[in-house]
């Protein structure tokens, strides 16, 4: 029976202490000669110093969008909390004061002043 | 013997040092150029650029070699590789064959690298230091096409039908030349002598027909033909060679004196 070619995904590492990150896939009839287009595809010019391949079939793949993307706002579940700059600007007006400004020399943080207010939020909220 | 003493070799080591040098850079060289004929009809895509890079790999060492060669000799790597008649060339005769079907190639590419793995290996603590360094690490990336032909021989060799057949016609074919990579140099005997080599290449033939044949009868595949003659297992070189050296040399057979 003829072998039948089936894809192998191929992680790769760049350097020690990297982590292992994916590279790509290839097609192979078994493990052997995976692991010898891995090394072709993905490690010839010494750009590799670690691979790994698996079997794409092992993989058990979840991308279901009612696990994965729920409509509700699940944000307070991520470490920086709730998102505050909307309930902070409506407490500003509010009281009627202006944004502060953001503080100026004089701290330890050697990053330039930033302009027009408080630093925004972390990257990770929206 | 080292670098800063080829100076002083007499004439039979240098002889025999040139001699094993070209021997092993024209092997690399041509076995390269026809493996690379594999470069876009390989069975796969994955193989073929498996099958390009061994190739170029092959390429690589031949041109460290004739680099050594031309250390030795004053003479400029790419004129000794592209310069010669077809006549001149020493690789061994196992080399002579075209690169014929993909198990021809693989039969003829298992037959080689065990070949120049017991080679490398009896040079691996050369007395002339720049071999053995150069040897160290050729033979590191030996280690990987080794594991590469010997999956492909036993792919072919335990698929019944036609991936064995033409594998068993392949290994017959090649039966009288597989030993001509241990075909014996022009001042041989001072090579070992003088420990450029650990034994004479009648000793390695031996220690490499008995692992192939024992792998090859072990799979029930024909085995090199121990009683080859060898005398000219190097020189009197095939029509299909002839056509490949045609081939690589066309372009700097175009204007020799091109700079590039």
């Amino acid at each position: 029976m003829a072998p039948v070619l089936e894809p192998w995904e191929v992680f790769r590492r760049e350097k020690d202490g990297d982590p292992m990150r994916h590279g790509g896939s290839v097609m192979a009839p078994d493990a052997e000669l995976a692991v010898h287009y891995a090394r072709e595809l993905y490690g010839r010019r010494q750009e590799s110093d670690r691979l790994w391949v698996v079997r794409r079939a092992d993989i058990h793949d979840l991308a279901d969008p009612d696990l994965l993307q729920p409509p509700l706002d699940r944000s307070y579940k991520k470490p920086g909390g709730y998102v505050m700059r909307d309930k902070l600007a409506a407490a500003r007006e509010r009281s009627g004061q202006a944004k502060p400004r953001a503080r100026q020399g004089g701290g330890r943080s050697k990053a330039p002043p930033v302009d027009g207010g408080a630093p925004g939020p972390p990257a990770t909220e929206r | 013997m080292s670098r800063d003493t080829t100076g002083s070799l007499d004439e039979a080591a240098r002889e025999g040092l040139e001699a094993l040098l070209l021997s092993m850079a024209d092997d690399e060289f041509v076995i390269g150029f026809w493996d690379s004929e594999w470069t876009g009809i390989a069975p796969l895509l994955e193989e073929d650029i498996a099958m390009s890079s061994l190739a170029t790999d092959e390429l690589g060492h031949a041109r460290a070699l004739y680099g050594l060669l031309g250390d030795l000799t004053a003479r400029d790597p790419d004129a000794i590789a592209y310069d010669r008649a077809p006549e001149a060339f020493r690789h061994a005769r196992l080399l002579d064959h075209p690169r014929t079907d993909w198990a021809f190639s693989m039969a003829r590419r298992w037959l080689y690298d065990t070949a120049d793995a017991v080679r490398l290996e009896a040079l691996a603590a050369s007395t002339y230091r720049p071999l053995a360094d150069l040897v160290t690490k050729i033979r590191r990336e030996e280690r990987y096409h080794l594991l590469h032909v010997d999956a492909w021989l036993r792919r072919l060799a335990g698929t019944p039908g036609e991936p064995r057949d033409r594998l068993s016609a392949a290994l017959e074919t090649l039966r009288p030349d597989a030993t001509s990579v241990f075909s014996p140099l022009p001042n041989g005997s001072r090579l070992v002598e003088d420990g450029v080599i650990a034994g004479s290449m009648e000793s390695l033939a031996d220690r490499w027909l008995a692992e192939a044949t024992s792998i090859l009868t072990s799979l029930a595949l024909p085995a090199p033909d121990p009683g080859a003659d060898l005398a000219a297992g190097r020189t009197d070189h095939s029509p299909a060679f002839r056509w490949l050296w045609g081939e690589f040399t066309s372009v700097r057979r175009l204007d020799p004196a091109a700079a590039w």
